[in-house]
Formats: C-alpha cells, structure tokens, sequence
C-alpha cells in the first residue's frame, strides 16, 4: 500500500481539531458565563461575547460559599486516595512479580476483579460498614455465640460501634482497592530485565532492598502516572462523599458544586458564580495534569528511556 | 587494585533439579579445580543457566550438595557464596551512575564511603572505564556496558566468577574483543570460572575445560581438544565444529566397512552396525576414493564447505583447502582414512573404542 504521508497528516490533524474543539466548548462557555453579571446574565441568558466580571464572580463564590473549604476537602481525600493506592499497588505488584507465590495468578486476577465493583455498585453495602466499621466483628462475635458468652459471664453486651462516616479516611477508603494501579505496575515490572532482581540478589541486597534502592527509583514515572490518574478518580468521585459526607464542611468540591446556588432559592440560579465555581474545582487537577505531563506520558507507555 | 583473589575448587555432589514434573537438571557430579575456567556449554533449555543459578544461589538445588572452596554452601544466600556473576544482559541499575552499580556491593555491605571509592576507582581501571564513572549506563555502549558488569562483579574480589552468555547480545566483532579481553582478565584475577555459553567458538576458545550439557546430563567433561578430536558421544559430535563432525551409518564384517547399498565406505577391524564420525577437514580427496556428488558448496576464504551425497543418499559436509581445482566439479571422489574414524554405537550414540588418531 503507498501512503500518502501529507494526507494522513491532514487526516489526523482534522481529527485532533475536532476533539479540541469538543473538549474546548464546554470550558469556553463555563469561562464566558463566568465573565458575565448576574443582572446581565438573568436578563440575556447565555451569550458568547466574555465580559469583564470573572474576578467579581469567584469572589462571590470565595466569601459567600462553602466551595474553598470544599475544595481543601477534596485536595485531602484525592491525595489521601491517590497515594495509598498508588503504595498498595506498588507492593501487590512487587509481591506478584518477583515472588513464587501460590496461586499467584489467581489472586492478581482477583486483584484486577475489583475493577468490576466500583464503589458507586456496592454503595450501599459501603455505607453500612463505613457507619459502623465494627459490624463485621460484631456479627462474628454473635454468629460464635462469644458475644452471649461475654454477656452472661460479664454483664457486658459486646455490641461495638465505630462510624468514620464523615472523616476524609471514611471518604478514601473505599475508594482504596482498585486493580488498576497494580496491572500497570505488574506490566512495567514485567517489561524491567529478569537479572536485575538476580544482579540486587548477588550483591547482597534483599527483597525489600531491591525494591528500595532499585524499583522505586526506576518506578517513578509509573508512580506519577498513576498518581495522576488515581488524583483524578478520587476528585470526580461523587456519588459516596455525597453519602458519605453529611454536613457542608466535610463535604467535597464535586458535591459542594451540585449544590452551589447563592441567592434565593426561587431566583434564577446564579450561573455565571457557578461557572466560576466550576472553574475552580477544573483548575487544580488541571494544573497537576500539566506539571506531570511528561512523566504521566512515559509511565503509561511502560517506556523507561 | 584487588589483590588476585585466590581461587577455590568447585565440587559438585549428585545436585539435581526439577521445576514441577520437568527434570532439568539429573544428579550430577563435578569437579572444577581451583582457578580454571570452564565453559558449561549445551543447546538452549539444557540445563546450563540454572547449573549456574544453583551455583550463584540464586536458584536452590533440590538434592545434593555444593562446595565452593571446602565449604558447603548450597544453603547460604548468593551473597556469603564469595561468588560473583555477570549477565546476559549486563543487568546494570540502569538509574545509577557507574561507579554506583560497581559499588553497590560494598555499599550494602556497609563499607566506609572512602574505601569504597578507592576500590570501585580500582576496579573501573582493572577493566579500562576510568573517566566513565558518572556516565548513566544508557548512556554507554554494550562493550562499556559489559565492561561495568564485570566490575561490578570483581569488586568483592570473588573466588568464583560466574557469567551467563555474557557475550550473546555482542557484535560478532566485539564479541570476538570481549573473548580475549575475558581471557586475559581470567588470567589476571584468577578466579575460578564458570562460563555458560551456546557458543561453541566461546567454548572452545576460553575453556581450560568444557562441560558438555545435554537434557540436565554431562555429556562429557574435558578439554577443548579431547572434546574436538574424541566426542565422548554422537550430542558432542554433532554440537562442536562447525560444520559439526558427519555421522555416517555403516556396517561392518570381515575386516571391511561399508554403507548401506554395499559401497565400500573404509577397510578396519569393526563388526556389526556402527556410526562412523568423521570431521569434515579429515575427508580426503582421492582419485580412486568413493564417488560422491557435490550439491551446494560454501566458500569461507581459508576453506571451502562441500555439501555431499554418499551413493546411498546420505548427506556428509567436505571441508577443502580453496584453489583446489578438484574441489567442485559436481562429481568427485573420497576417501575416509580409517585411522581418523571415530565409532559410535548407533542405538545409545556412546562411544566406542575408536582407532585413536594419531594426535
């Protein structure tokens, strides 16, 4: 087949124009709402031309909303989020790859199972738990017939009860298992020489050496692609820091967002604080998208230089 | 520099391995004596990496026992061994700078920051890398590259060096440098060397001694010349050389051999079926020698390669001196001198007692 290289230029170049175009929209109109007066914007609706109120506007959300507490919540429980899992997945993956394990394989693919049960399907069955954490041990002690025991010869009715619902660990949490993390980890340690282990091993570095001083250091792209993505995950979440968090102070960006109308609520909605609103909560994983870039690109690839 | 480590003798005792029901590696015994180098050599999955896993620790041995030096050692870690091992794929930290890849050893084992920075300047000029030491190993060749694996491996002044195919991933040019270089640093350190190889040139070349492997089963052990001149079995023969020594199926009585459709093929005291080894430089051109005809012909500028076929169809490899004029002409004539046959039993492929040639 003869390739046309210039065409297949073009070709590629209408293509990425369009998607700009498609990912451009909506942040261009959520910048030009923002830029508008509230009285201009009730009496004229939605318009295309920027006007000069964007600053007025986030100050409106600043002082009269909740959403830079919001915020500061969302900061907490993406980061908290994000690095556990990117741990968690470091060292499943380490244990998967270079340790004889039985039934290894077995349990990665349970690892990777998880990816079917996001938490937004077992929601339900979360917030039980999240709202009393000792449920599961309380059931064992009743099912053994210890708690009847313990109330008989103590007088002591062995029923505990933790809730962590509202507290940033209640909202990270259950976010915390996901397979992701560890599949892209098993496949870049896969893709690292077999003899490195072997080279660590005759040089007197044990296992937790090894992943010290060799992995870690070799993981770092890896680390802040996945970071990234998993920051990204843990600040979209909406549905369980909505049930999860129930007064506005624990409550995250995302959900202080849906919620976020200044003024009466029988006045048409203040959009253009709302849109200035919405640009805050896009800004911040927007600028760690740009500072990672070049790492979140090599760690995806699975390309160390 | 690291003062030449002495070397310690290698003594293996019926160690065997099985990774689930596939036996890789039979009982087997060796000895390896103090300073020598010898080349483990055999087609792929024969066994010959984890051998030298087993030896390095790095792979535990099922049954048997290791002694490096008068010591039993099959249940210390790699590192209490007193082994060193350089890989196929040079296995550098590819993060570190050179002089921490060689030096990562010593670090672990907590030597003091200025001694170590004196023996890792020793040993990067024991293998010619001074001025290197900052570089990242991607930012050297492969040559430098297996300079720095070796380093890495002489800094603790081992009594055993191990390679695994460290030449493989070489230019043929290179590869051929690397070999002498090796040579002379074997000489140098005088460790005891094991060397895995599927390289029969390598084997050949290195080797004070070379161990066969075929299937987890030493083949035969000896020197490269014995291994040459007397294959121990027809594996053996037909593994070294290149073109390997031809294996030609004949039957003798009476004083006189001959192939399958009655030619005469040699005169020699053998009886009953037999495989006659014969290398192809020993084949001798004769006027009055057994009509063969040439089908393909290779020239390698110090001697041509004829590809033959005997009356009854077999195929045997001729090597000639080229500018004979003889030498390809379709049709031709040889003669397979008795005394340079070597006899093998065509069931088990073992050797038998062979009219020795004359050295």
């Amino acid at each position: 087949m003869i390739e046309d290289s210039r065409s297949v230029d073009r070709t590629a170049n209408v293509i990425l124009g369009l998607g700009m175009l498609f990912v451009l929209f909506p942040l261009t109109i959520a910048l030009i709402t923002a830029s508008q007066s509230y009285d201009d914007f009730v009496r004229n609706g939605f318009s295309f031309v920027p006007d000069r109120y964007l600053l007025e506007n986030l100050r409106e959300v600043i002082e009269n909303t909740r959403l830079p507490r919001q915020i500061l919540n969302s900061i907490i429980v993406a980061t908290l989020t994000a690095t556990v899992k990117c741990v968690i997945a470091f060292l499943t993956a380490f244990a998967i790859v270079y340790f004889r394990i039985r039934y290894g394989g077995a349990i990665f693919a349970a690892v990777l199972v998880t990816n079917l049960m996001p938490v937004d399907l077992r929601f339900i069955t979360t917030y039980q738990i999240a709202s009393n954490v000792m449920m599961p041990f309380n059931t064992i002690l009743e099912v053994t017939g210890i708690a009847y025991l313990i109330n008989v010869l103590t007088g002591f009715n062995a029923q505990f009860q933790v809730s962590v619902l509202n507290t940033y660990f209640g909202m990270a949490a259950p976010l915390l298992a996901n397979g992701t993390g560890t599949f892209l980890f098993r496949q870049f340690f896969k893709t690292l020489p077999k003899d490195l282990s072997k080279a660590a091993r005759m040089d007197g570095a044990g296992p937790l050496r090894f992943m010290w001083d060799i992995l870690l250091p070799l993981s770092r792209s890896n680390f802040a692609a996945l970071f990234a993505l998993m920051f990204l995950g843990g600040w979209t979440q909406y549905l369980w820091p909505l049930v999860a968090a129930s007064t506005p102070d624990m409550q995250t960006a995302v959900v202080g967002l849906a919620r976020l109308s200044p003024g009466q609520p029988d006045e048409v909605p203040h959009y253009p604080a709302i849109m200035a609103g919405a640009l805050m909560v896009a800004i911040i994983p927007l600028t760690m998208i740009a500072l990672l870039q070049r790492h979140i690109v090599r760690g995806l690839t699975l390309a160390e230089k | 520099m690291n003062s030449p480590a002495t070397a310690a003798e290698i003594r293996l005792e019926g160690i065997s391995k099985s990774f689930g029901e596939v036996e890789v590696i039979s009982p087997l015994d060796a000895i390896l004596e103090a300073a020598e180098f010898t080349v483990v050599l055999g087609p792929s999955g024969c066994g010959k990496s984890t051998l030298l896993n087993m030896i390095a620790g790095l792979e535990a041995v099922d049954r048997g026992r290791i002694w490096i030096g008068g010591r039993e050692v099959q249940n210390l870690e790699p590192k209490d061994r007193n082994c060193a091992m350089v890989f196929q794929n040079y296995a550098l930290y590819p993060h570190m700078t050179v002089a921490d890849n060689i030096g990562y050893a010593l670090k672990i084992a907590r030597v003091p920051k200025t001694e170590r920075l004196r023996r890792i300047a020793g040993a990067a000029q024991f293998v010619s890398l001074e001025g290197l030491l900052d570089r990242r190993p991607g930012q050297l060749s492969g040559g430098q590259r297996q300079r720095v694996a070796i380093a890495r491996a002489i800094i603790r002044e081992p009594k055993v060096m191990l390679f695994d195919e460290p030449l493989s991933n070489l230019d043929a040019k290179l590869r051929q440098d690397m070999r002498m270089e090796l040579a002379d640093l074997h000489r140098r350190i005088g460790a005891t060397t094991i060397f895995v190889t599927h390289d029969q040139v390598e084997a050949m070349t290195l080797a004070n001694r070379i161990m066969v492997l075929n299937e987890g089963r030493i083949e035969q052990f000896d020197t490269p010349s014995v291994i040459y001149r007397h294959p121990a079995t027809t594996f053996v023969a037909g593994f070294i050389g290149a073109p390997p020594m031809n294996l030609i199926k004949v039957t003798g009585s009476g004083g006189n051999l001959q192939i399958s459709n009655g030619d005469k093929f040699a005169e020699g005291p053998v009886e009953g079926p037999v495989l006659a080894g014969i290398r192809p430089e020993q084949v001798v051109l004769d006027a009055g020698g057994m009509p063969v005809r040439a089908l393909f012909h290779e020239d390698l500028g110090s001697h041509r390669v004829i590809l033959a076929k005997l009356p009854d169809s077999q195929r045997i490899h001729i090597a000639t001196t080229i500018g004979n004029p003889e030498t390809f002409n379709g049709e031709m004539r040889v003669r397979f001198p008795f005394d340079r046959l070597q006899f093998f039993e065509p069931d088990t492929g073992k050797a038998l007692g062979t009219s020795r040639a004359s050295a």
